[in-house]
């Protein structure tokens, strides 16, 4: 109806010399196309009457305070990693740091397998979980330790020559330093550690050793009247001897006066 | 800025590398990462014959890394003020120059 009207408007009765200013077509583009089209301009105008303008806030942030972000770490996954740390130090008498370099899959689990058999157990560890746990538990110079990829040989036995034999055949993992009945031992600690006999075996020596003096002592003081002891029985034997055969010699006699 | 474990060195000039650290240092984390990233499949594939040892002492000894060269030089880094990545890159630099070296010998000899 619109190109319609536009139409009568261009056929009304012109004079000679005037032709419109505005010849509208009835060809011409519809109001939804595929080009950008040119918006009338009232609706320029509305549109630019209308635009969004952002609120800028009174101070600008960057004159204010920085405010720090308060890191709520807190989530349930790390407290229960650092409980089962926590119950692993609390659990076990020997727990072994090691670094570990990375190894292929197969070997880990060679490793784990091997480790398993002398009940020992390989926990791979974070380091900013297992750091809060030890500053505030009492192993505070095991800190320095937790420094790039470490693994834990945990096991509630002392086993330190099994597992020194088993980390031989892994280079990629080095033993640094081991926790050991609440004591600290470097690597050369626990190689000391490893060479020492087993507890029975300890003991026995300490006993025998303590036994030692107190035998001594006993044993010089038994000496004179074993001695004594020893040459009335030869001189018994002999007199005895010398009723079936010679006399008696005199030199027994000699010997008890020379004493 | 670059991470540590993308650096890769071609360890084929080089015939072993000694590790030595005190672990209860406080300056040991450079070290201790380096040999980390030298223990990777990539960079131990390049030369299956590199010994790689690690020294772990309770001396108060400050860390060193010991590399021995085919061709006998020793590169000795002492890691207590070093980053892991410049002790990379001084490491990769000069196995570069030594694969060259040994590029152009070969190529030398052929013709």
């Amino acid at each position: 109806a619109l190109s319609a009207s536009r139409c009568a408007l261009a056929t009304v009765p012109l004079s000679a010399g005037w032709l419109p200013a505005l010849q509208l077509v009835r060809r011409g583009s519809k109001a939804v196309t595929r080009h950008w089209k040119a918006m009338h301009f009232q609706r320029q105008k509305l549109m630019a009457v209308t635009e969004y303008l952002a609120p800028r806030p009174a101070i600008p942030p960057r004159c204010l305070a920085p405010r720090k972000e308060a890191s709520e770490e807190d989530n349930g996954y790390a407290r229960l990693l650092r409980r089962q740390v926590e119950e692993v130090f609390q659990d076990n008498r020997m727990i072994a740091v090691c670094q570990y370099n990375s190894m292929p899959d197969e070997d880990v689990v060679l490793m784990r397998r091997y480790l398993r058999k002398h009940n020992i157990e390989v926990k791979f560890v974070l380091n900013e979980i297992v750091r809060p746990v030890l500053s505030q538990s009492k192993y505070k110079n095991l800190l320095p330790l937790f420094v790039a990829r470490n693994i834990l040989l945990v096991s509630p036995e002392t086993k330190a020559k099994e597992m020194l034999r088993v980390l031989k055949r892994v280079p990629q993992v080095n033993l640094l330093a081991a926790c050991i009945d609440d004591t600290i031992l470097s690597k050369q600690g626990v190689e000391n550690f490893a060479k020492l006999p087993p507890l029975e075996a300890a003991q026995g020596q300490t006993v025998g050793a303590l036994a030692l003096l107190p035998s001594q002592t006993s044993s010089l003081l038994q000496c004179g009247s074993a001695h004594l002891t020893a040459l009335l029985d030869q001189h018994i034997r002999q007199l005895q001897a010398g009723e079936t055969g010679s006399p008696a010699e005199p030199t027994p006699a000699q010997g008890l006066g020379a004493h | 800025k670059k991470m540590a474990s993308k650096i890769r060195v071609v360890l084929r000039p080089v015939k072993s590398i000694v590790v030595r650290f005190c672990p209860f240092e406080s300056n040991v984390e450079s070290t201790r990462k380096f040999l980390g990233c030298i223990n990777h499949k990539k960079i131990q594939a390049t030369n299956r014959n590199c010994e790689v040892t690690a020294d772990v002492r309770h001396d108060g000894s400050e860390p060193l890394v010991d590399v021995m060269f085919a061709d006998g030089d020793r590169l000795i880094m002492k890691g207590a003020n070093l980053t892991t990545i410049e002790m990379l890159t001084a490491l990769g630099s000069r196995c570069n120059a030594k694969e060259l070296k040994e590029e152009q010998k070969s190529k030398k000899k052929s013709p």
